[in-house]
């Protein structure tokens, strides 16, 4: 058989699928109750589905029995070969294996489920690579554990209603331990006075900005945007956020920003209007995203290093 | 060989006993240098393709040739003033913008509608020569992008021209004296409130005396003299005098020429006769610059005279009132570039033609500074002023009074301890109440942003003037207040005059 010869896990892979009864699942718009593969024609394989990705299903018998465990009381007894317990004992990674068909079997047992999209099922701390080889003791590469964790995000859109008791329990244990993403922050509100805060951070300079319903009059260090900023370009960048969602007669900030020059504390007021903006009004988080004032851009200046004139550049050089 | 011994601190002297002579080494040697510096940490360039770095070419010359310098004819620079007058010259009109089809000129209607608010009033055509003569106009004020020259009419400017309209008609108002020192932030408008205040004293046919850039009086750039063997201590510019004197003799010729001298003058070297008009006598000055300060004294005694002296009742009319306008104040308050005979700096106040102006701030003496009436508007300047501690105190002491906090009042604002103020600046804006019910006390008119529906009047202006192509909404324009600091006129000019594209959906 094929998956005897230890030559490499993809060989391995693709005889176990093909020694397995199939059918495409993968298709989401499949709905329809595609007929099953019934146990008795595993040996002969239709020829149509050689190239077509398949995947395990649980529901037919695996066509092979372990060998009963050795009985050292009776020497005379001894089997020819060994047949282990996992079919995919002698590829690569068994125990990698076995967790992939176990997945991809259950995805094709509930494959009909109804899904959410990506953004309302819950959010899932996986396994990072690291963690998973020590889970499973083997050298997985990249690539298969990239695979594994679509098939993994696939379970975890089922509808969180109807989602199988057994696949929660399985998709339970590709998590980290302590979910990161389960504890929130409690979310910033508009305190007594209606101010909301808003911080951020740009290059060298960090901002607070308060943000108050008013009619677009904007402070910076007490002083006026054209004080603040004689460049227009620094103070379109700073009112950015309000400007991209059109709020910016509708609010007035108040901004104490420091360090840095003038176009990092500029932008660094921009990151803190957006941030003071999403306390009023949450429902802008995608206008907003849009407009590039969401992400924050984290460089920082690089630093010098030794033998380097400046973090990079070399010195000339001379002859003596 | 690069030595391995430091040069500079000498750490690795050679023993004084003579070294044994090596043999010479066939291959080049590297020699661990003393000091670890990061350029021998850098790579040493690449080397040129064989063949390039070889000796002189065939048929090339191998002595050494000097090189001769080239001679290059020297530009003739240009003459003398050219330079200057292209940085002072002031353009008025752009024949590429559009013009703007209703647009009102000033005049005596509506400058006291405050229904025009928001709206551009252009200068009259006839007026642009007097306002040139006055030196209303500045060099980077952006008049040169318009059609035709006009101003936006803000609240203060409505309420300039009511005052104006009072000093001239109204006879409650007759003989009022309003005496203000107008500041604000950079770019918001004090100059143009001056020319704004100018064209409708023109208007109303007042006489109109400037002194357009306060600076060019305390620079050393004119000529100066102490003003006579009495008072050494006190100095005269005549020039500058003079020039005083012709701006305001070309800008009020109407008026000046019509007013006949009414008393006799006897500081002027030769006696004036008795019909003799105000534009000539402010002309010996003009004429004979040595005379320029007693002219200019017997013109003002002229000008703010109420009544003739006995003998010239029969030309006297009576004179009109006056708008005294001084824009960059903060010059005269500190010392000149001027020396005294001892080589110390002179302080602007010690300038007699300082003197007089600033003497107009304080109360008049039994009557007021203007008797026929007028306005003083004083500008301060943000883009070219010397900062000036106690100005500052001196100006928050006028806006101190001005909200009824009077000295006694532990609120008045003080200097700070030790910052040693300059006790004339303080002095020189102290003005108590004066005992002439119609001079006004000195007030601060500290000028803020324009409201948003003057700068969408502004915005459209442009629009209209074609030189934006953009839709004038509400959402756009209250944008560009905001981007203009709240409405800072300079900033939205800027604003307006970028000339941006509108995309194309």
């Amino acid at each position: 058989m094929a998956w005897q010869n230890p030559n490499g896990l993809v060989q391995a892979m693709h005889s176990i699928r093909q020694a397995a009864p199939l059918r495409p699942v993968l298709q989401r718009s499949v709905i329809s109750r595609s007929p099953i593969w019934s146990s008795s024609t595993t040996t002969s394989l239709p020829k149509n589905l050689n190239g077509k990705r398949t995947y395990a299903t649980e529901e037919t018998p695996t066509s092979f029995t372990a060998a009963p465990p050795l009985d050292f009381k009776d020497p005379r007894i001894r089997p020819a070969r060994l047949v282990p317990a996992s079919p995919s004992y002698f590829s690569g990674n068994p125990k990698f294996i076995d967790h992939l068909l176990n997945l991809e079997g259950i995805l094709a047992a509930n494959a009909n489920l109804p899904t959410v999209e990506n953004s309302q099922a819950p959010r899932m701390a996986w396994l990072k690579l690291p963690q998973f080889r020590d889970f499973v003791g083997e050298q997985v590469p990249t690539k298969k554990y990239k695979g594994l964790l679509k098939i993994l995000q696939r379970l975890n859109r089922i509808d969180p209603e109807l989602m199988p008791e057994n696949v929660g329990r399985t998709i339970k244990q590709f998590v980290r331990p302590g979910n990161p993403y389960a504890n929130k922050p409690a979310p910033a509100t508009v305190d007594e006075m209606g101010r909301a805060r808003g911080r951020g951070k740009r290059k060298s300079s960090s901002a607070v900005a308060f943000l108050v319903e008013g009619d677009g009059e904007v402070r910076v260090n007490g002083k006026t945007l054209v004080e603040a900023f004689p460049r227009v370009h620094d103070r379109e960048s700073a009112t950015w956020a309000l400007r991209s969602t059109s709020r910016l007669d509708k609010y007035n900030v108040w901004a104490q920003v420091q360090g840095g020059g003038t176009t990092g504390q500029a932008e660094a007021i921009t990151l803190a209007v957006a941030r003071a903006l999403l306390v009023h009004e949450p429902a802008l988080k995608p206008a907003l995203r849009k407009a590039g004032v969401i992400t924050v851009d984290a460089r920082r200046v690089e630093r010098k290093k030794p033998g380097h004139v400046k973090a990079r550049k070399m010195p000339t050089w001379v002859k003596r | 060989m690069v030595s391995s011994f430091c040069w500079s601190c000498l750490t690795r002297l050679p023993t004084a006993s003579p070294r044994p002579m090596l043999p010479p080494t066939l291959t080049a040697q590297r020699v661990a240098a003393f000091h670890t510096s990061s350029p021998l940490l850098a790579m040493p360039p690449k080397k040129k393709a064989p063949g390039q770095q070889q000796g002189p070419k065939h048929r090339t010359a191998t002595t050494f040739k000097m090189k001769k310098r080239k001679v290059t004819d020297r530009v003739r620079p240009p003459p003398v003033g050219e330079r200057r007058a292209l940085r002072k010259r002031i353009v008025l009109s752009n024949p590429n913008a559009l013009e703007v089809a209703d647009m009102q000129d000033i005049s005596a209607e509506n400058m006291v509608d405050s229904r025009l608010r928001g709206s551009i009033l252009g200068l009259p055509v006839p007026m642009l020569d007097q306002l040139r003569a006055v030196q209303a106009f500045k060099p980077k004020q952006g008049w040169s992008i318009f059609r035709r020259p006009g101003t936006v009419t803000r609240r203060e400017t409505v309420e300039l021209g009511r005052l104006i309209d009072g000093i001239s008609d109204k006879p409650e108002d007759k003989s009022k004296v309003v005496k203000r020192i107008v500041t604000g932030p950079r770019g918001i408008g004090k100059t143009v409130h001056l020319l704004q205040a100018m064209s409708m004293a023109f208007t109303k046919e007042w006489v109109v005396v400037t002194v357009p850039e306060c600076q060019d009086l305390v620079l050393a750039n004119t000529s100066y003299a102490p003003h006579s063997e009495k008072n050494p201590n006190v100095y005269v510019q005549n020039q500058a005098t003079a020039a005083l004197l012709s701006r305001t003799v070309t800008a009020n010729q109407k008026v000046l020429s019509k007013l006949k001298v009414s008393r006799e003058h006897p500081a002027l070297k030769s006696p004036l006769k008795r019909d003799t008009t105000l534009e000539a006598l402010a002309n010996i000055g003009i004429q004979d610059p040595a005379s320029a300060w007693p002219v200019f004294q017997a013109l003002w005694t002229e000008l703010t005279a109420t009544s003739p002296a006995p003998g010239f009742e029969k030309d006297f009319a009576s004179r009109p009132p006056m708008l005294v306008a001084v824009d960059g104040l903060a010059h005269w308050m500190k010392e000149t570039k001027y020396r005294t005979a001892k080589y110390e700096l002179i302080h602007a106040h010690d300038l007699v033609f300082v003197q007089h102006f600033l003497s107009l701030l304080k109360p008049g003496n039994q009557q007021s500074v203007l008797p026929n009436g007028g306005i003083l508007l004083y500008a301060t300047s943000a883009s070219n002023s010397p900062s000036i501690y106690s100005l500052d105190v001196a100006l928050e002491r006028v806006a101190a009074r001005q909200n009824r906090v009077y000295p006694s009042s532990p609120d008045y604002p003080m200097p700070t301890a030790f910052s040693h103020p300059d006790e004339r600046v303080l002095a020189a804006f102290e003005s108590s109440k004066s005992s002439v019910p119609t001079e006004g006390t000195l007030t601060l008119q500290t000028l803020a942003g324009i409201t948003r529906e003057e700068a969408r009047g502004f915005m459209e202006y442009f629009a209209r003037s074609g030189l934006l192509r953009q839709q004038v909404s509400e959402e756009w324009v209250n944008e560009k207040w905001t981007l203009a600091g709240g409405g800072v006129i300079g900033e939205l000019e800027k604003l307006g005059r970028r000339l941006t594209v509108p995309v194309q959906v």
